[in-house]
């Protein structure tokens, strides 16, 4: 992707549109966990990052290391990133706020410092390479099936719906699961722990479920991120992700699952709509101007607007 | 606690002779020291404010960058430009004192608001930076004999709470500034990163100090550096971050408040 | 005592070196309402804590119905029976009155993920039937027209009515209420006795309350217990321990003429 003037009509590379599209999705997804977490149980979870890179190279492992098929590896992957949230949380989550954030975040970097030096595992940052032969035939389908309608040079779309439609999915089973007897106890437990507890409610359980959720959530991510790049490798799933995924989710606003694909794609519009800005920067220079705008998303929101786009006034109970 | 760490050398020289044991310990020692000064830095601003100030690790990257442009740039001598990093630093956290963390207080801001304004910032910084200096690695030529004052026991009597807030975060940045300087000297190559790669190891000293006790986080330091470099005569130097980080898990897990400071569970 | 629904013994909680709770014993009659009172600092509230499972205490006994509690979760104490309010009450004020009272209703197999799998078609009957019998008991509170408000729109008084529905939702064997008249307005304040006269006549209910106004002790308890220094210093009806000497001297220099 090349930079390029400010030109009149950026929309009309709708390839390159299309890939930030994927791209957002990857991350809304991904956020959703992190508002199951944050938004709705009141836990902050800064290693969202280990848990989906656990779920792609447990995905990876099985299919290219031991040739399990995809359709066995994906739900055996998620239910190791959802252990990985059990074993993380039944310690953290008996933390203070921001030792549990502390201890999450220590979670995430053994694992990826797991991830870079177990090289006979992981194949330390040469990565993973081959896991998506399934998904290339499927693709190959989808694409055919474009054809018949013109559109098949458009090669993003197949991976583009799938990530949105797996968002749409999610989005649905997590609007369901808050409106349920569960979904309350958890936004009691948000609010006021004690209360929750003298009501009968153990608080310690739910956060492990709220944590182990959001793993598998994160595993989804991973799994969708791994096909967008066809390889798995320790740098992508870094703390400075898990903190994009903060930005995103404070900027479409706590305690809305919706708010999460508003601020994803209002932010990486931003982010990626900057490459039609001619800088005179060098490539890792712009990277870097990037990543200071989400830092400064992060800090303009919670100063100035701390419930974000959609959220709730009355819902912003913030936790110390 | 001296006396176990003295136990532990004498095994370290009896297992893996004098040579590799005393280099390690010598390393342990200067990483020791910089995580003890950053870690005391996270500690009184803990101890104070009750932050964690995940934007304290690029303190030390924005120090050794402020003395690499002190030094290389304006060819002033490496004493002059670590005062400069120190001052620098310090004044930065003051700077951030007024402008962001007094007014959020006056909001009465709520601490998972605090916590990502200090990772926004933290980004800010680290990014600043690497925008301002690109990413190639640099050096910083430190001359090791140099004299390396320590702020011991800072006396807050001022009931001026304004006062004493500014004076926390003054010490806070020089002593980040400072440890950022000694890092570049020790480990010779900087880049926009290290400081927040250092940080968890800074929250790990810390801990293990007892959050809010800047004498614990000296100790937790200096005990955290030992460790990494000791570790590193049995098994693959590569693992040093992970054991750093496995000592902060296995103090969270056992004993939060570390060996002096405050209750941490709920 | 024939026949105690709760009792304390030797119980013992220090903070630092402070010994907040330092030998307690008492034991609360089935079906009393029972008063416990004391200057400041006593450790009212803390034994509180200890009897709820919000503190773990060192050492001592603590029993519902025969059965220990001692160092029992929170969850697990307000399940087997025992719950209570807070001095600062705590509705929960991001979630609506009907919510909150819908919350507290025991035995939800929709509560855990599991349950919900396994009652896919049958919890929303429940949830029905959860929601005529939070009506009722806000019916009887009036506050029923304020169901759908959210909590935290409520005034203090409408709060403490919330928190107290809210426990009894529970279905509660003994039920712990921490200065339930503090802050609230003297008209509303005898409501609150009156629930709790009839709850107990009604159900059975024992209440264990903490209280400052002696007016109110001597008019409603069938029983006190007096603490001071983190001990039981005195037991028994209202009119037997107001005249203890003991009791008077320890309210010396606070309340003695209250207590006179």
């Amino acid at each position: 992707m090349i930079p390029h003037l400010i030109s009149i009509a950026p929309f009309g590379h709708l390839d390159f549109w299309l890939g930030v599209g994927i791209v957002a999705g990857i991350y809304a997804i991904f956020t959703l966990g992190l508002q199951l977490n944050v938004g709705f149980t009141g836990i902050v979870n800064l290693g969202q990052a280990g848990f989906m890179a656990i779920g792609a190279y447990a995905m990876a492992i099985l299919i290219v290391n031991y040739g399990w098929s995809p359709w066995l590896a994906l739900p055996v992957a998620t239910l190791v990133a959802m252990l990985a949230g059990v074993i993380v949380g039944m310690p953290a989550v008996r933390l203070r706020g921001d030792y549990l954030a502390i201890a999450t975040i220590a979670a995430a970097e053994i694992v990826q410092s797991t991830a870079q030096n177990a090289i006979n595992l992981t194949g330390g940052n040469n990565g993973l390479l081959g896991f998506d032969a399934a998904w290339q035939t499927i693709q190959i389908w989808a694409l055919g099936l474009l054809a018949t309608i013109g559109l098949g040079q458009m090669d993003q779309i197949p991976l583009f719906a799938l990530t949105w439609i797996t968002f749409g999915a999610l989005l649905v089973i997590l609007f369901t699961l808050q409106h349920t007897p569960w979904g309350r106890v958890l936004r009691a437990i948000r609010e006021d722990e004690d209360a929750a507890e003298a009501l009968g409610k153990n608080a310690y359980a739910y956060k492990i479920q709220s944590l182990a959720l959001a793993a598998a959530i994160g595993a989804i991510a991973g799994y969708l991120l791994a096909l967008n790049i066809t390889l798995i490798y320790p740098g992508t799933y870094s703390a400075d992700f898990t903190f994009i995924g903060f930005a995103i989710l404070v900027l479409g606003g706590l305690g809305s699952y919706s708010g999460v694909a508003l601020g994803s794609i209002l932010l990486w519009f931003v982010l990626e709509g900057a490459r039609f800005i001619d800088l005179p920067l060098s490539a890792d220079k712009v990277a870097a101007l990037r990543l200071l705008i989400v830092g400064l998303v992060l800090v303009f929101i919670m100063a100035l607007r701390p419930q974000g786009i959609l959220g709730k006034r009355e819902e912003m109970v913030l936790r110390g | 606690m001296v006396g176990a760490t003295a136990i532990v050398v004498v095994v370290l020289i009896a297992t893996k002779g004098y040579q590799p044991a005393a280099q390690a310990t010598a390393n342990g020692l200067v990483s020791g020291t910089y995580f003890a000064l950053g870690a005391v830095g996270l500690a009184l601003v803990f101890g104070v404010l009750r932050l964690v100030n995940f934007a304290h690790g690029d303190f030390l990257t924005f120090g050794a960058y402020s003395a690499l442009l002190a030094n290389a740039f304006f060819n002033l001598p490496i004493i002059v430009a670590t005062a400069i990093a120190v001052a620098a630093t310090a004044v930065l956290a003051a700077i951030l004192e007024l402008a962001v963390w007094r007014p959020m207080r006056a909001r009465r801001a709520g601490g998972l608001q605090l916590l990502l304004i200090a990772i926004g910032l933290a980004f800010v910084i680290r990014n600043g930076i690497q925008i301002a200096a690109g990413t190639e690695p640099r050096t910083l030529h430190v001359d090791i004999t140099s004299a390396v004052s320590f702020l011991g026991g800072i006396r807050l009597a001022g009931i001026d709470t304004g006062r004493v807030i500014i004076a926390t975060w003054l010490v806070a940045g020089a002593l980040a500034g400072l440890a950022g300087v000694l890092v570049a000297a020790a480990v010779g190559v900087l880049t926009p990163q290290f400081g927040f790669q250092l940080l968890l190891s800074l929250f790990a000293a810390t801990i293990l100090g007892g959050i809010g006790n800047a004498y614990g986080a000296l100790a937790g330091g200096l005990l955290l550096g030992l460790a990494q470099e000791w570790s590193t005569l049995f098994i693959d130097p590569r693992w040093k971050l992970a054991v750093g980080f496995a000592i902060l898990i296995l103090t969270l897990l056992i004993r939060p408040n570390g060996l002096l400071g405050r209750p941490a569970l709920k | 005592m024939a026949d105690a629904i709760f009792t304390v013994r030797d119980l013992v909680k220090s903070f630092g070196g402070l010994r907040a709770v330092d030998g307690a014993t008492f034991e609360v009659a089935r079906g009393s309402i029972t008063a416990l009172i004391g200057p400041n600092g006593a450790g009212k509230t803390t034994l509180f804590n200890l009897a709820t499972g919000f503190i773990k205490p060192d050492r001592g006994a603590i029993e519902l119905e025969g059965h220990s509690v001692f160092g029992r979760a929170p969850h697990t104490v307000a399940r087997r029976g025992m719950g209570r309010t807070f001095q600062i009450t705590k509705a929960l004020a991001a979630m609506t009155v009907l919510d909150n009272m819908m919350l507290a209703a025991p035995d939800q197999p929709a509560e855990r993920l599991i349950g919900l799998a396994t009652h896919a078609f049958t919890w929303r009957r429940q949830e029905r039937a959860i929601r005529e019998r939070a009506m009722e008991l806000l019916e009887r509170f009036r506050l029923a027209s304020l169901a759908n408000a959210y909590a935290g729109t409520l005034s203090g008084g409408q709060r403490k009515l919330l928190e107290f529905a809210r426990l009894l939702m529970t279905r509660p064997r003994l039920v712990l209420l921490d200065e339930p008249l503090a802050g609230v307005n003297p008209v509303l304040g005898q409501q609150i006795l009156a629930h709790v006269h009839e709850l107990r006549t009604e159900q059975g209910i024992t209440f264990l309350f903490i209280e400052h106004d002696m007016e109110v002790v001597m008019n409603n308890a069938d029983s006190v217990i007096v603490m001071a220094f983190g001990k039981v210093i005195a037991s028994g009806l209202p009119s037997e321990v107001r005249r203890d000497q003991r009791v008077i001297d320890a309210y010396l220099g606070a309340h003695a003429e209250d207590v006179a």
